[in-house]
């Protein structure tokens, strides 16, 4: 049996799995009944055509368009790791080596 | 748009400041606003410093929030600074940013000046920061340094641990920190006591300054001597060393000198027999680097420099300065003691490392030329 090769999933993704029945007519990935488009395509190559008319299509395109927009915007800061509550913890005031270090005066910012 | 900055300069730094990095900023910063006809500049606020001002073609906006977690200030800064540059996307040129959290926001092409890197200088103000989130900014750092069109770093110390960073080693330029010269014969600051050694500079543990005051206490047999710590933060950081210099016998000696003008700081540093600069060694100053103004400037005004034997002093001084061995408060006591019974062979010292430095304008020179090969590329 040929697997469907489309990734699925929401919090975990993986690979579709069903039985394949057809190939996409673009890239010829392998696809099951549910996720080949009314265009023959894969849902990610009709996507890229801007045919979103498959729920699968559909969130491939948003996906998509949300890499392009925050790879191109000001408001992309570029690094997708984030600080948690772990890491902010210490540099709360009064976690210093010494407070008169951080004390620059009511309201003042400590600089770098 | 029509009156969009075609340059921005970008510093999570209080600017202007009595701190080095604030004629840092001020040379750095004129050289690019020169270039561009004007520009925006993004730094910190707080005190009296207006939030928004224009001069000429520059525009300086400052960051005011107060928020009290480093990390969270960070992060809102980034913020900021994306919402500052949102409106002259598209006719910004050159972004030149001076740290992690400046550079984060910028998508075009970017120079980055690494003077520090936060992940190595954080742990000292903040012990308690996990390995795991220095390893995260150390992330952050690799990303934004990757990323830059060109990174200018001010000793081969810093180019090496940019570089073991990932910044792709022909882009990396060398401009040590310049001081201008000054003039001979100016006049004694009237609150100068008759001959001092005078430290220069901020009070962080890397400084070195409560070695210094642990050396001062061994020269008590001189008691025509003072010191002079012309320190550029507030008398509330000083407070520990303050106490440990009354508790080393030594407090009605030392003279305190808080946020001088930069321009007051070399009549201080002209009058004084020799400038210290008691440096650990840390992996601040070791793995990480620095290019200290204040031995620049000591150098500038003619006064013998006794500095930490390492790599970054010995790269601004070359032979021409008094070593010793760093964290040793007798060996330190010891050089002083030796340069100040021989006047002659110190102030010979002084005079040969005087044309080491580079002049400002120099060091604004060389950023041009950094800036040209970008605009070329």
């Amino acid at each position: 049996m040929t697997p469907c090769t489309v990734t699925t999933g929401f919090f975990t993704l993986g690979k579709c799995g069903v039985m394949a029945v057809a190939g996409c007519a673009a890239c010829g990935r392998a696809l099951c009944a549910n996720h080949v488009t009314p265009g023959g395509l894969c849902p990610e190559c009709a996507a890229a055509r801007n045919q979103v008319g498959h729920p699968a299509a559909a969130s491939a395109f948003r996906r998509r368009a949300h890499r392009q927009r925050t790879s191109q915007a000001y408001q992309d800061y570029g690094w997708y790791t984030s600080f948690d509550s772990y890491d902010r913890a210490p540099f709360d005031p009064g976690m210093g080596a010494d407070q008169d270090y951080l004390d620059d005066g009511p309201g003042a910012l400590v600089d770098s | 748009m029509s009156d969009g900055h075609r340059a921005a300069y970008v510093a999570f730094d209080r600017f202007p400041s009595a701190k080095g990095s604030a004629v840092h900023i001020r040379h750095m910063a004129a050289e690019l606003f020169d270039r561009y006809g004007g520009g925006l500049l993004c730094v910190l606020g707080g005190g009296e410093l207006p939030a928004y001002q224009r001069e000429g073609g520059v525009e300086i906006v400052r960051f005011t929030g107060v928020v009290p977690n480093l990390l969270d200030r960070a992060e809102a800064f980034t913020r900021w600074v994306a919402e500052q540059l949102a409106p002259h996307r598209d006719t910004l040129e050159l972004c030149h940013v001076r740290d992690p959290w400046s550079a984060l926001p910028v998508t075009g092409r970017m120079v980055y000046e690494a003077n520090g890197l936060p992940s190595i200088e954080l742990p000292y103000a903040w012990p308690l920061v996990a390995p795991a989130t220095l390893a995260k900014i150390r992330d952050l750092e690799r990303d934004c340094l990757s990323r830059a069109a060109a990174v200018v770093v001010p000793s081969y110390v810093i180019e090496k641990a940019v570089i073991d960073r990932g910044a792709a080693p022909d882009r990396v330029h060398l401009i040590p920190n310049g001081a201008d010269p000054v003039p001979a014969g100016l006049p004694r600051p009237p609150a100068a006591p008759g001959r001092y050694l005078i430290y220069v500079g901020a009070l962080q543990a890397w400084q070195g300054v409560d070695v210094l005051l642990r050396a001062f206490a061994r020269l008590a047999d001189l008691t025509d001597l003072a010191l002079v710590v012309c320190s550029s933060v507030s008398p509330n950081r000083a407070r520990p060393l303050r106490r440990l210099a009354e508790r080393l016998g030594v407090g009605d000696r030392v003279v305190w000198q808080y946020t001088l003008p930069h321009e007051e700081v070399a009549a201080w540093l002209a009058n004084a027999e020799l400038s210290i600069a008691p440096l650990t060694a840390s992996p601040r100053n070791l793995d990480q680097g620095c290019s200290p103004i204040k031995v620049w400037e000591s150098m500038a005004a003619g006064t013998p420099v006794v500095a930490s034997d390492l790599p970054v002093t010995r790269e601004v001084l070359g032979e021409h300065g008094r070593f010793v061995p760093p964290d040793r408060p007798a060996e330190l006591a010891r050089a002083i003691r030796v340069l100040l019974e021989y006047p002659e062979a110190a102030q010979e010292l002084a005079a040969r490392a005087r044309p080491r430095v580079l002049a400002w304008s120099d060091v604004r020179h060389r950023l041009a030329a950094v800036y040209d090969q970008v605009e070329l590329h």
